[in-house]
């Protein structure tokens, strides 16, 4: 019998939700999904509540609420045809900011509304991960993509949805997979061993991994305070790639699931977690069945579940689809999410690490961190240290449409800007001018056409004014305005800001209704840096001020 | 940790924030997200504070750090939160300034004028469909702090914040507040910095106001509050912050059901009965009377003709004098209370178990329980407060066992709920002692060292084998295990129940056998027990069992025939006492119909609607030749008296209440009594002076005083350690003291000090059902009302539960042809009453349950005489009926 002398109770403790420990007594990550398949005709899910309370019939009905109008997938209307439209910046550049209003024209709907006959709905996202070949939709689960976009969802033109150009310059750690080597090579002989978990944590220790998401935390840090929480824990791979601009994440959760199941398992055996989740965000229709069925051929040939290949190791994965919201790729607010919550920003700490996925250890890794696990451990974390220049590792970088050869490209960090621009993307298509670079997705900044010696790295890009990110480069040319671009970017601030802190959700208001004056208050924008809750407030001032630096506010 | 604020080094906890580093250097940064019951959310941003080599930072969500150096007041901060609270208000109406909030304050102290605001709100509309809670919704700053009391207080989970980014507000769903989960406790009421969230109907008053911290006069939780008083009215009423057991919180009764105290159909003068009728008198004319007729019957057939029923809603101080007018002047033993009828078999239990008459362990260790066994309670209804404790407790992590004929609430949120038939708790007690000592899941070096009857209770549970216990409670054998299991294994396992173990034929053996559970665990008079701990019913029901008005105790639970107890109390009284105990309520009844009783004197209860076998009780107070009742309305049993008393409301009244877990709190008036009416303590002082004598104790404080003196488990209590200490708990032997919150690490109070098991075996309930009455009734409370109802009815309660209906489950209302609504006649063996029929699975198919707030639904007159063999508390929880739909 054990006796343990209690500690004094702690009130209230830091972080904690009943909400959320409400949600998870039933474990119930399927929510989302729910109210999803709940949300059919005209009505937003929000005005049925009876039905919505069905389907997620575990929350109670203000939260479901709550949640309901919180996600875009879920607040919007939705007919038998309903077709999302991105308006993320890349596809806005393709069109100089015309397709939207050319496909309501062509649907005869508006943005966020159902026809009149209640047939066809509109919505607007933020990225399809068709920066390469854009302006971009999905009519239903169906993608189409290129400059007559209007015209294929009319029928009038054949519809093309072009498969991610994608290209491993370096020695690959990523994109391995692409080149044919086929995943699960480590895990199964790994699973035998004695010493394999400390052998998966060395390794990735030794390489220096760091997390690709953006923040760029080392996956073996991370690793090492999940493991040392008590059980149960979890692990959870981020595949909310949330950057208009960046669809690394897309392609490799299309193309190469294995290796991101596998890069998970891998996760899971260091942390200690007998079960791993993959939240797919639901603008990547694909990549979920991609990753739903990767699971399920993962399930049969034995690489997961209880006692995998005979070892006394357990794991098995999930996959959770999100419900629109770029805040979900922020990992508070992916776990909120996960549980069919609001998908609000909540302090740290307490970290996930420590308080996470039900209130359990979890560790959250970006799906290009995890993609890069198993070859880490195949290779040794020595190979994979020895890529990059001054930081370690490669990143998947992502050009857009504007590029001559647009694609994802795993480069080694360190490599000068100008090999990606040129060496890679061949510069601009069609002899355009290049008047600026976004580097690191809206959160990121703008680099001028004199800037282009800045190394890949997050410090140098950190300097310039503008960030790592998730890899996304996209060229902005004579298309749009800068006025326009810099309207175009509030606006997906202020539908973006999760409305948690002040700063963020007041001040994005503020420059969705007035992008100008605000991009130049120098007083609200230091204020939204200094005192926003989360990296999305706090990142909106470095990109509104480099894009005024670079395109001096004023365009052709 | 030190911390170093604005050059001044403090000291803090681990685990503290920035934010109380700062207040603890006595420095200021703005806050409105910020509320000390709620974890810290980040929201608002106005905390702003410069760290050293960190840079700007919101205080309430940064932890503090050894070493940290924080700044407050740099002017680019306090520029930066001015230009946070300018954001906040830019879209919110110039009106929001109309009211005093905490908003209205953070503006003047940041210098935020009226021209930040707008000039009209955003046009989202208000929501006033609930008698109690009023939504501006343009008035919503999106800080979620409501919401975070709805959910991580209350837990209700009614509010939510709805839609995302500068469109966020709250919401109570989809529906209107009305229509939502809202349990109407106030959370939301009391944190909402803007006024955005009001108390509906609450009047902007321009006459000064007054607050005044006082103790709940409804359950026995115990909530502190302060009643905020302007114009001799109660302007509102808003929990203590500092409240020792609610922390802050409160439920619909204690916060917004007052309007009772301003009642125009209050008691305002004495009225003496002229035949058929009451006629309003002077207070001489009705102390004159009561004299000469008690005077009369004492001399015609002597003191022991006249009884006193005290009130359990009264002041310790009054039961006091009470219990020492009937001994003292009267010179009889016959003063009860009304914990005869519902905790009498707690207290005799726990005493035989443990030595001392009230529940082990403080409201505190539910916040340390890692298994909760709740047995026959529903403190999410009947003490709003302590149920939602256990059930954030229980959302932390927290195992929770329910012991429960009704699918409660709670029970819904259990691990495992053993639903039994009523009256099977002693099988399922000793179904449950009988597997712990079995699997071993008890503590040995315990039961050795500090507990005796061990092998009795081992042949007693020969019996008591899972199948045999699943024989007679139909609680399967499984759940009975896991129960077991989880109780027996938890580290730190706490009991806590209530009425439905005790008002039993067997009560006291539901207590003892219970208690046993315990004594096995070894999670009782231990650092890492729970102990036992009933939850009573009444504000003050320890405190007037505490006080003596009981037949057999003296004030401190010392027998009446205990020499020294005596001998203390004669010194200090003056008087000589008699010997022979009193009789118990139910025995008064009986004493009065045989004509041994013939006067009766009914303090602060409606006996005629809450005493079971209503007609049994009426015809009692007829055959009495005087009755005294003393009331604030004409209840039914005022209606019967001979003279009616106009007493005081618990706002009215000076002295304190002991709580359900022994905790002394005081109790200060905010009005004065209503016309004529007096306080009880006056009231109880004037007769004594018409019966010619003088019970000393001119002052609540002073009466307290002298109760310490004769009882030695209160001697160290007093008005003025409490209003140092805010409260104390019972035993506090010494001035000097502190009180025992965790009782018996030391040794039992028993005679021998060691705890003792109890060998019971599992006896039928008193009443059964039968062919003719073939269902079960179960009586008990609901959320919204109180007792007799007396008091709620006569507030917006009303509105939120305007009449009683009756629970049948759906299966037994399809046999019956019954839908949800239909009228349905209810007869027990003694009478029958109608009412709506309320279908629901909360009840079991067989079970019926009703409330006994409605006088128009007499549930009482079907309850049985029958009553706990060891102490007379009625059988209120088995009632034989049956259902006819009319």
């Amino acid at each position: 019998m054990t006796r343990r002398q209690p500690a004094g109770p702690v009130w209230p403790r830091p972080g904690r939700s009943a909400l959320e420990e409400l949600v998870a007594r039933t474990g119930d990550t399927d929510a989302l999904t729910r109210l999803r398949q709940a949300r059919t005709g005209q009505v937003p899910l929000t005005d049925t509540t009876e039905r919505a309370a069905f389907a997620a019939a575990n929350a109670p009905l203000a939260a479901v609420y709550g949640t309901a109008t919180y996600y875009t997938d879920l607040s919007t209307p939705t007919a038998p045809r309903h077709v999302r439209v991105c308006a993320g910046t890349a596809c806005f550049i393709a069109s100089g900011g015309r397709h939207i209003a050319q496909v309501e024209q062509a649907l005869g709907v508006r943005v966020g509304q159902s026809s009149d006959d209640g047939e066809v709905s509109l919505q607007e996202v933020h990225c399809l991960g068709f920066c390469y070949g854009g302006p971009a939709a999905l009519d239903g689960d169906e993608p189409a993509a290129g400059a007559d976009l209007a015209d294929q969802l009319t029928g009038c033109t054949p519809r093309r949805a072009p498969e991610i150009p994608a290209w491993a310059v370096t020695h690959s750690a990523v994109l391995r997979g692409l080149a044919g080597e086929p995943a699960w090579q480590v895990w199964p002989r790994l699973l035998g061993r004695p010493g394999a978990v400390e052998r998966v944590r060395a390794e990735v220790a030794e390489s220096g991994l760091r997390g690709r998401g953006g923040a760029g935390f080392p996956a073996a840090r991370k690793w090492e305070a999940v493991a040392a929480a008590a059980g149960p824990r979890y692990v959870v791979a981020n595949g909310d790639e949330g950057d208009p601009g960046s669809y690394a994440d897309r392609l490799l959760m299309e193309r190469t699931p294995e290796r991101v199941l596998e890069g998970l398992a891998l996760a899971g055996l260091a942390c200690g977690a007998e079960q791993g989740f993959v939240y797919v965000r639901s603008e990547y229709p694909q990549a979920y069945r991609s990753m739903c069925e990767a699971v399920q051929r993962a399930r049969t040939a034995g690489h997961l579940g209880r006692a995998v290949h005979g070892s006394p190791v357990a794991f098995d994965v999930e996959v959770v689809a999100g419900g629109g919201s770029y805040v979900a790729g922020e990992e508070t607010s992916l776990l909120r999410s996960m549980s069919g919550l609001r998908g609000t920003v909540r302090p740290r700490p307490p970290y996930p690490s420590e308080y996470g996925l039900f209130g359990r250890p979890t560790a959250v890794n970006n799906v290009e961190t995890l993609a890069a696990v198993p070859a880490v451990v195949a290779d040794g974390g020595a190979v994979y240290a020895r890529l990059g220049r001054a930081e370690t590792g490669t990143l998947v970088v992502c050009l857009n449409e504007r590029f001559s050869w647009p694609g994802a490209y795993e480069v080694e960090l360190g490599t000068p800007l100008r090999d990606i621009v040129y060496r890679l993307g061949g510069g601009l298509a069609g002899g355009r001018e290049l008047r600026a670079l976004q580097v690191g997705g809206p959160l990121g900044g703008f680099l001028g056409p004199d800037q282009l010696d800045v190394p890949l790295l997050a410090s140098a890009l950190d300097d310039a004014g503008a960030a790592l990110g998730h890899g996304g480069v996209i060229a902005v040319d004579d298309s749009v305005s800068a006025e326009a671009l810099l309207a175009h970017l509030w606006r997906f601030y202020a539908q973006e800001s999760c409305g948690m802190c002040t700063p963020c959700r007041e001040g994005t208001r503020r420059g969705r209704t007035d992008p100008a004056a605000s991009s130049t208050d120098d007083a609200l924008l230091d204020l939204m840096g200094a005192a926003s809750l989360c990296p999305f407030g706090r990142s909106i001032p470095r990109a509104v001020r480099s894009l005024l630096r670079v395109l001096g506010g004023s365009g052709p | 940790m030190r911390v170093t604020v604005d050059d001044r080094v403090v000291e803090v906890p681990a685990g503290a924030t920035v934010l109380q580093a700062i207040r603890a250097a006595g420095a200021v940064v703005p806050t409105l997200c910020h509320d000390d019951r709620l974890s810290p959310s980040g929201s608002c941003r106005l905390c702003l504070a410069r760290l050293t080599g960190r840079g700007v930072v919101a205080a309430c969500v940064t932890p503090a750090a050894d070493g940290q150096v924080v700044s407050t007041g740099d002017p680019d901060v306090t520029a930066m939160a001015r230009q946070v609270l300018e954001l906040t208000v830019e879209r919110l109406p110039r009106r929001a300034l109309d009211l005093p909030t905490e908003l209205v304050d953070r503006c003047a102290e940041l210098g935020v004028g009226p021209d930040g605001f707008a000039e009209a709100g955003r046009g989202l509309g208000a929501d006033d469909s609930h008698p109690y809670v009023h939504l501006d919704r343009d008035l919503c700053i999106a800080c979620g702090r409501c919401v975070r009391m709805c959910d991580d207080v209350q837990g209700a989970f009614a509010l939510t914040l709805a839609g995302r980014g500068a469109d966020t507000v709250v919401a109570p769903g989809a529906g209107s507040w009305a229509q939502s989960a809202c349990v109407s406790c106030g959370g939301c009421v009391d944190t909402c910095p803007t006024g955005a969230i009001t108390q509906a109907g609450l009047a902007a008053t321009q006459a000064p106001v007054t607050a005044v911290n006082t103790t709940c006069g409804y359950c026995g939780v115990g909530c502190a509050l302060t009643v905020h008083v302007s114009d001799g009215r109660v302007a509102e009423i808003t929990p203590d912050r500092d409240g020792s057991v609610n922390r802050g919180h409160a439920c619909v009764k204690g916060r917004f059901a007052y309007g009772f105290a301003a009642s125009p159909d209050r008691l305002t003068t004495p009225l003496i009965r002229s035949g058929q009728r009451l006629e309003p008198a002077t207070w001489d004319q009705a102390l004159a009377v009561i004299a000469d007729r008690l005077h009369g019957v004492v001399e015609r057939h002597g003191p022991d003709a006249v009884a006193a029923i005290s009130s359990a809603r009264a002041t310790n101080e009054e039961n006091y004098l009470m219990q020492k007018l009937m001994r003292t002047v009267i010179g009889t033993n016959n003063v009860d209370n009304c914990s005869r009828i519902c905790h009498a078999p707690s207290a005799v239990g726990l005493t035989a178990a443990f030595g001392l008459a009230g529940g082990t362990n403080p409201a505190d260790d539910i916040e340390l329980a890692d298994c909760i066994l709740l047995a026959g309670a529903n403190p999410t209804e009947a003490h709003p407060v302590v149920g939602a404790r256990i059930l954030q407790q229980v959302l932390s992590g927290a195992r929770l066992v329910v012991v429960d004929p009704r699918r409660t609430a709670l029970a819904g949120y259990a691990d495992v709920h053993l639903s039994g038939r009523p009256g099977s708790n002693v099988a399922v007690f000793n179904g449950l002692a009988r597997i712990m000592l079995e699997e071993g899941w008890v503590d040995d070096v315990f039961l050795s060292e500090r507990a005796d009857g061990l092998e009795e209770l081992r042949e007693q549970l020969r019996w008591f084998t899972p199948e045999r216990v699943e024989q007679v409670s139909a609680v399967p054998a499984g759940a009975l295990r896991k129960a077991a299991r989880l109780y027996g294994t938890a580290s730190a396992p706490s009991i806590i129940y209530g009425l439905g173990v005790t008002e039993h034929a067997h009560g006291t053996d539901g207590v003892r056998t219970l208690a046993n559970l315990a004594i096995l665990r070894g999670a009782v008079g231990t650092a890492y027990g729970g102990g036992v701990n009933p939850l009573r019913g009444q504000n003050n029901v320890q405190g007037a069992s505490d006080m003596g008005a009981l037949p057999d105790l003296l004030p401190g639970y010392q027998r009446i025939d205990d020499p020294r107890a005596r001998q203390r109390c004669e010194q200090v009284w003056g008087h000589r006492m008699p010997l022979r105990p009193g009789l118990r309520i139910p025995q008064m009844f009986d004493a009065a119909i045989d004509g041994r009783v013939r006067a009766l004197w009914v303090f602060g209860e409606n006996i005629a609607q809450t005493d079971p076998d209503s007609g049994h009780v009426r015809a009692a107070l007829a055959a009495c030749e005087f009755v005294i009742c003393q009331e604030i309305f004409l209840t039914d049993t005022a209606r019967l008296a001979d003279v009616v008393l106009p007493g005081a409301s618990f706002l009215e009244k000076d002295g304190t209440f002991v709580n359900f877990d022994r905790r002394f709190q005081r109790v200060r008036p905010a009005l004065d009594p209503p016309g004529q009416a007096r306080t009880d303590f006056d009231i109880l002082r004037s007769v004594a002076a018409a019966l010619g004598a003088d019970l000393g104790c001119a002052t609540p404080a002073a009466t307290l005083a002298e109760c310490a003196r004769v009882a030695p488990l209160f001697a160290g209590i007093s008005h003025t350690r409490l209003e140092r200490e805010g409260h104390l708990h019972w035993p506090c032997r010494s001035t000097d003291g502190p009180g025992e919150a965790r009782l018996y690490q030391q040794g039992f109070a028993t005679p021998n000090g060691r705890a003792q098991l109890a060998a019971r075996p599992w006896l039928p309930p008193g009443e059964q059902p039968d062919a003719a009455f073939p269902y079960v009734l179960i009586t008990g409370r609901r959320l919204v009302h109180y007792n007799a109802g007396t008091m709620t009815r006569r507030t917006p309660n009303l509105a939120l539960q305007p009449r009683e209906s009756v629970d049948i489950h759906p299966d037994d209302a399809a046999a019956l042809g019954l839908r949800d609504g239909d009228d349905v006649e209810i007869s027990s063996r003694r009478g029958s009453i109608t009412a709506a029929a309320h279908l629901t699975a909360e009840v079991s198919p067989g079970q019926v349950f009703l409330a006994f707030h409605f006088p128009q639904v007499a549930v009482n007159l079907l309850t049985s005489a029958e009553v706990d063999a060891v102490t007379s508390c009625p059988e209120y929880k088995v009632t034989a009926v049956r259902l006819c739909r009319t």
